[in-house]
Order: structure tokens, then sequence, then C-alpha cells
């Protein structure tokens, strides 16, 4: 197992590496620059921001002194577009707060998604299954960008309970509807996916056996139903954790909550180069370690993977 | 009143002392709210807080209370006094002499020095700082401006000097009767030296900056807020009212009014497109409309890479006639924005509009010569024109830009192909003359009419469809030495009216929510330049 995991380590070192490139060369290569505006600046002007940043060198050292301070001082490089500020300086203030509200959706959407879904496939065409069903189905249909005025609309114009946006820090009032809006649509497909895989499971053989031996329905689904019936689960929980915790810029725009999920669309609009390069190697690490979390948690629940 | 008369009168209510640029505050009778604060939002976060590499329009507003510079502007739009107590001209306004207050004060208390604005200026220009806006420092021709920005000579060698510590002499290259007006951009607010030296790049973080405004930063976290205290060491403090003034990120733009409406700020702008005259009538306390110093425009590309047929003047009047700018400002924008038939804006200060004839013509008459220009060029619905017209991704410019296709093509049988682009790709195609008509809008660095017009010179960066005509190189060339320089933009207006390489579509308003308690708003300032140590809160 130990080596296994080692040796999924070394493969992500090229991996990233890739990414980096590749990135690197289709921001390049994208019409415009971080100097173009509505104002054309003059020649000296641009030649000196290029000087400033770097960008008057060949396109291959560029990618490579960028990638040399990752590897050697983990700097990556300053924002072009917020020009007090350097890419770390940016993730390290933003980070913590899509953390902060990606982990509370993902934890709402697990255990709201689960449960409706076990419910309804236990319970299964029942009224409870029907209206699983249609829940998921209605929170799969409304988009975050649809809710989310809505919920503002409700919450802080018309009841005045909570604030319209901001974060102050993650208390609770400002975390409350960003996390609605987010973990819906994923708690929407965690109980579609859940309900028919549990329902797959309850099927089985080995449940009938269970069952015949007059076991009670509750031990039988937890015991016995619920850990197979999570494994479709878990390999679709691995790159839903990374995108809620990496952010949504539907999030960061309608509720103002500063996080970095903003700077997936802004960074590329406004060509700010080593923003672009800092979120997706933040996403791109971040993919490749969960994906290892959930081939390691497969293991643990299927004792016929080995590796 | 011509531009030098209004800068006479300026200096000379300079002269009569502060007493009267102060006269706006609370009056008579008004009872001020206990808690004097001001909310308002950003639509996205200001770029940078270091006022010589601002460029953005967000970023000046939170300046303008950060920094003072040389001059202010007052509710109006006219000059005041701001670390500087008054000017003197000389050598047909090539070199500028002020004189600096010497109760200014920064932050932490040293005084304000004629020093800290030759260090602020060297900074802007130098290479090594790369400011997107070092073209600023050029444009008002600082002798050697050019050459340090081209790397050719060191940064001790702008025209500028601390003859002492009050007094501050800028030597141009070029006679600018306006330079003192440029004054009020925080490209040339101060700086202090010992702090940037200290901090670098992170001098601008609340705890660091040193500044010399009415307020000081006081927090300050990114894409979400930042918060500004009153400036006790600000040499007015005793007429600043608002203590504090909270400035809210709110990307999306109907968030923003809902959030207003829920009573969380005290103005927003702008408002949701087309939304202007609803909340005018349900709100007419708050909603307001008031000129502003910009022009929305189409290019014609007067160069080879377009259809031939625009190198036919016929052609081009045929298709400014044709749009109706009424419908375009009535029905689709519908926010107090004003039809334009003139490229600058008729409110710019000291201008006179020259009258135009299409302007006094009926929209069915200037249909009628459309159609008869049209045919004289030999194109109708027989023998149709086909256009590609290009624009930036954008509802109000999809809108504006598919009524005025639909115009062309009912009224003159123009078939429009429409493209959109993102931004910056948008920047990219239109500097290389690759469409037949494109987009453009214009705000003036200054107010004056030459901040328009200049896009109409031949060599001009701004000039997306490359229009050369001599006769308006020439005139624009001589404004510089004139002392009324209008009669000449009147001209230049002539030409582009005969020639048509632009069409004018509308001018500019702002539109914004403002909470009624808040008074001293700068209604009459056309560049939308606010200061929040103007403004104070009634009771409610």
């Amino acid at each position: 197992m130990i080596s296994y995991i080692l040796r999924r380590l070394l493969v992500a070192i090229p991996t990233i590496l890739v990414l980096i490139v590749l990135s690197f060369l289709m921001m390049h290569y994208a019409p415009g620059g971080p100097w173009s505006s509505e104002r054309a600046f003059p020649q000296a002007v641009i030649d000196a921001l290029n000087a400033k940043y770097g960008l008057d060198e060949p396109l291959w050292r560029q990618i490579a002194s960028y990638t040399w301070n990752i590897v050697a001082h983990f700097d990556f490089g300053p924002s072009l577009y917020y020009k007090d500020r350097s890419v770390s300086d940016l993730i390290a203030q933003g980070f913590p707060v899509t953390l902060t509200y990606g982990f509370w959706s993902f934890a709402v959407a697990v255990a709201v998604g689960g449960s409706l879904g076990i419910a309804a496939a236990v319970w299964h065409n029942s009224w409870l299954d029907y209206l699983a069903v249609g829940i998921s189905i209605g929170a799969q249909v409304l988009p975050n960008f649809v809710m989310a005025p809505i919920l503002v609309l409700v919450f802080t114009l018309w009841l005045g309970w909570l604030p319209g946006g901001g974060w102050q820090g993650g208390a609770f009032p400002y975390v409350v509807m960003p996390v609605i809006a987010l973990s819906t649509s994923f708690m929407a497909s965690i109980a579609r996916i859940t309900r028919s895989s549990m329902l797959e499971v309850l099927n089985a053989g080995f449940i009938r056996t269970a069952r015949a031996k007059g076991l009670p329905m509750r031990r039988i689904v937890l015991r016995h139903a619920l850990k197979p019936a999570l494994l479709p689960v878990i390999s679709y929980l691995g790159p839903a954790f990374v995108g809620m915790i990496t952010g949504s810029v539907v999030i960061d725009i309608y509720f103002s909550t500063g996080g970095i999920g903003q700077y997936f669309v802004n960074s590329a609009l406004n060509r700010d180069y080593f923003v672009i390069m800092g979120v997706t190697i933040l996403t791109g690490a971040l993919t490749v370690l969960f994906n290892l979390v959930v081939d390691i948690l497969y293991a643990w629940i299927d004792p016929k993977i080995r590796y | 009143m011509t531009l030098n008369t209004v800068l006479r009168l300026t200096a000379a209510t300079l002269v009569l002392g502060p007493g009267l640029a102060f006269a706006a505050g609370p009056q008579e009778g008004e009872t001020l709210a206990e808690s004097q604060t001001f909310t308002y939002r950003l639509l996205d976060e200001v770029p940078t807080l270091d006022p010589q590499l601002n460029e953005d329009v967000s970023g000046s507003n939170v300046q303008r209370d950060l920094f003072e510079g040389l001059m202010n502007q007052d509710a109006e739009g006219n000059l005041v006094p701001g670390v500087a107590t008054g000017y003197t001209t000389a050598d047909g306004n090539r070199t500028y002499v002020f004189t600096l207050r010497d109760d200014a004060k920064w932050s932490n208390g040293d005084p304000v020095t004629a020093g800290d604005f030759v260090y602020a200026w060297r900074r802007a220009i130098d290479p090594a700082t790369a400011s997107p806006y070092a073209w600023f420092v050029e444009m008002t021709t600082m002798a050697n401006a050019s050459k340090i920005l081209a790397g050719e000579l060191p940064p001790e060698e702008l025209g500028v000097e601390a003859v002492d510590d009050q007094t501050l002499k800028v030597t141009l290259e070029e006679s600018i009767p306006y330079f003192a007006a440029m004054t009020t951009t925080s490209t040339l607010f101060p700086a202090h030296r010992a702090t940037i030296e200290e901090f670098g790049s992170e001098w601008t973080r609340p705890g660091n900056m040193v500044s010399n405004g009415a307020y000081v930063l006081s927090e300050h976290v990114p894409n979400e807020y930042h918060t500004r205290t009153k400036n006790p060491e600000y040499w007015d403090a005793e007429n600043v009212h608002i203590t504090e003034v909270t400035g809210l990120v709110i990307n999306d733009v109907n968030q923003a009014l809902t959030r207003y409406l829920a009573g969380e700020l005290d103005m927003i702008e702008p408002l949701p497109a087309g939304q202007f005259p609803e909340l005018k009538e349900r709100y007419p306390d708050q909603a307001t409309s008031v000129p502003r110093l910009c022009t929305y425009y189409y290019s014609f590309n007067m160069t080879d890479s377009a259809n031939p047929a625009l190198q036919d003047v016929r052609v081009r009047r045929a298709m400014s006639y044709a749009i109706d700018r009424d419908v375009i400002v009535n029905a689709v924008l519908k926010g107090g924005q004003s039809p334009a038939y003139i490229f600058t804006p008729p409110f710019t200060a000291s201008f006179e509009p020259p009258a135009t004839a299409y302007e006094d013509m009926t929209q069915k008459e200037r249909d009628a010569e459309a159609v008869r220009l049209m045919e004289e060029a030999g194109y109708g619905k027989d023998s149709p024109l086909t256009l590609r017209l290009i624009y930036n991704t954008s509802e109000n410019h999809q809108k504006i830009a598919t009524v005025m296709a639909q115009m062309w093509k009912q009224k003159l049988g123009v078939s429009v192909e429409m493209q959109n682009f993102e931004w910056k790709t948008f920047l990219e195609i239109r500097k290389n003359q690759e469409f037949d008509v494109a987009r453009g809008a214009w705000c003036g660095d200054y107010n004056e009419a030459s901040t328009f017009l200049q896009l109409m010179v031949s060599d001009n960066s701004q000039n997306d469809g490359r229009f050369a005509n001599d006769e308006v190189d020439a005139l624009m060339l001589e404004t510089k030495t004139m002392d009324d320089p209008n009669p000449n933009y009147a001209q230049v207006e002539a030409i582009l009216e005969q020639e048509v390489p632009v069409i004018p579509v509308y001018h500019y308003a702002n539109v914004f929510m403002l909470n009624p308690a808040i008074k001293g708003w700068p209604y009459g300032n056309v560049e939308n330049n606010w200061y929040s140590k103007d403004f104070y809160k009634l009771a409610e």
C-alpha cells in the first residue's frame, strides 16, 4: 500500500508539469494580453511592464523560471492585475474562505443527499421515494445562479434574517446562503447515485440471504448494504470535494465571499497570467490528491480491491 | 467662457482664500445623524491602492479619499485647493509654480512637502515602477517624461522640482492650459517615500500605508471589502463629517440593488440595465441620473482591410443618419443618456458645442436622406451591402448592436454580420482593424474637449478606424497654443460631420441610487469624481 501511494505521488509530478506547460502555452497564445485595455498604452509602457514581470523573455524561459520559482522558493509569482498582491497572497487569503464554505457544502450535500438516497431505495416506490426523487430533480434543475439571487431576495430583503453577502471571517450568518446555494445540486447528484446503487445492492444475493436469516432491515442496510452501495458514490465524491473546496465563481460573485472561485473566470478575462497558473496548479494538485484518497478508500471499503 | 478664463477665475478664487471652497457642508437647521458612515458598492476589487499604479475609476474614488493631490474638485467639478493653496503660471502655460499649505500632514504626522510630489511623480514615470499610467505623466508633457519612460534619461531629470518645502515648480515641454486640473488624478498624488522604501509592494496594506488624505486605510479584505476611517492628521479634519467609509465588493448588479434596498448600502452604481425609470418612479428621491463625461460611438474602418464601400463618405453618412438615436436612448438604455450628434459631450467644461445639420432634422428626414445617399452610392435593397460589426460581449452592447443592425437592414438594406468577443480578444481585433464597424467608447481623462478630439488625430493609438485627415491634425496641434481653442474644436467637429469616420451614438449618464440622508453629493461634476470628506449624513 505504502509503495502504491508513493508511486502515485511520483506520477503526480510529471502530471502537474504537463499541466503547467499546457496551461502556460494556452494562456500565452490566447488573443490579447494583460496590458491590453480600452486605452492602448504607449509601447514604452508595455515594454516596462513586460520587463518588470519577465514577460519579455522567450517563452521557454518564462515557463522554466516560473516552474523553478515554485520548486525552489514556493513562489507562484505576482498578480499582474492586483498589482500590490502576489498569487500566494491572493490564494492564502481566498482559499480558507472557499475551503470553509466548500467543506460545509460538502458535509450538507453528503448528509442530506445520502440520507435521501438511502431512504428512497429502502422504501422503493413509496411516497418517500417519490418525494426524494422529486426533491433531487428539483435541486438539480435549479442552478445556483438562479437560487443565489432568490435566497438573497427572500432572506435579506423580505425576511431580513441574513446579511446579503460578505464573509466576515466566516461568521455563521454569512456562511448559510453560500452553503445552501452550493450544496443543493451536489446533494441532488449524491441522492440519485446513492439511490440507484443502493437499489442495486439491495437486490443482490447476499442481501436476500440476510433477509432470509430474518435480520432487521435497519441492520441489513447499515451493516451489509451501505458499504458496497457507497462505492460509486465515493468515486463521485472525490472530484466533487475538490470542486467544492476550490470554490465557485457563482458563489463568490453573488455572495461577495472573497473566495478563490472567482479567479477561475476573472483571472482568465484579465489575462492575469500567474493567477491563472496558480489556481490551475492548486486545482490540479488537489484533484490528484483526492483521486488518490478515493482509491485508498476503495481498498478500505472493498476487500476485493488490492493495490 | 474659455478654458483659460475658467482657470483664471479659479486662480482668482484661490487667492480669496479657502473659505469659499468649503461653503458646502451641513446647513442651518439640518440635524446630523449620530453615526456618520458611508457604505457603497464596488463592482470589483480595486486592482491596486497605489496611486501611481492605479488605472481604474473605482480605484481613483478610493485614492481621492486616502490621498490628496495639489488640487481638488468641488461639487461642480471646479478646481479648489488641495495640498496647494494656489498656483501661478508663466511662459505661456509651460511653467507652473504651486504653493503648498504648511499645515498638510501625512497620517503619521510628517509634513507633506514639495519633495513628496517630486518623489511620487518621478516614481510614476520611472520604467522600473512600470506604472500602466506612466503615459499620463507623459501626456502632461512634463520635461523629459518621454525620454525617462524610454529609459534614455534617469527619473531625476523629470521637469518637476522642489524649490523649497512649500514650493513646487513644474516645467512642461508644451503649453498645457489644463495642467492644474490634471493634478486631481491619482497618478500625480504625493507618496510617502520612507513607507514605500520600507515595505515595498506591501506598503498599501492597512497598518503599513501612510497617506495624506482625509481618510486612512483601516481594513482591507480583497474581494470582500475595505474600510477607510477619518484621518485625524488631515489639515481640514474639523470639516470632515463622515468618519467611516466602507466599499463592499458586489460583482452582480442585481444583487447590489437587492442589498441596497435591504438597507445594507448608502450608494450603488450603476443600476441594472433598463430599470432606471421604474426605480425613479418608486424611489424618486434616491434614483439619480447625471451626465457623465463619456461618448459611446461606432468607428468605421477607414483602411483597406474594410469593405471598400466604406471609403465612400455617402455610405458612412447614410449609416449614421439611419440610426435613430432617440430609440437607443429612450427605448433601450432608459437611463437619462443623451443622443450624440457630435463626438465631444456638449457638457464638457468650457466647450461650445457646434450645431450640426443632421441634429436639427427629424428622423424621417434623416432616413430619407440616408436612403438617397445609399442609392446614389450604388447600394440598395437590390444590391445590398454586407458589413461586419464587432462589439465586446455585454448585454447592453448586444442590445444596441442589434437595434442598429435592424435599423440599417430595414432602412438601407444593409446586412450586418454581428460578432461579439470577450473584452481582451475584442481589443486585439479592433486594434488590428479586422472589422467594418466597431463599438467604441471614450471617457474624458480630464474635463476639456481635447481629451475627446485627440482621438481623431491620425497617429492617436485610440483611433481605431485609422481616420487620417491633415486638417484635423493641424487644427488639434494649433489648439495647444490658443487662448480660446473652441473655434478649432468646432472646425474639427465640422470635419467629423463631413467625413463621418465615427457614428456618435450617445453621451453617457451615471445612473445610481443614493441614500437621501447622504448630502453633499457632487451632482454637477460630470467626471463623477467624489470626495467622501464633502459628504455628511442627516438624521433619519
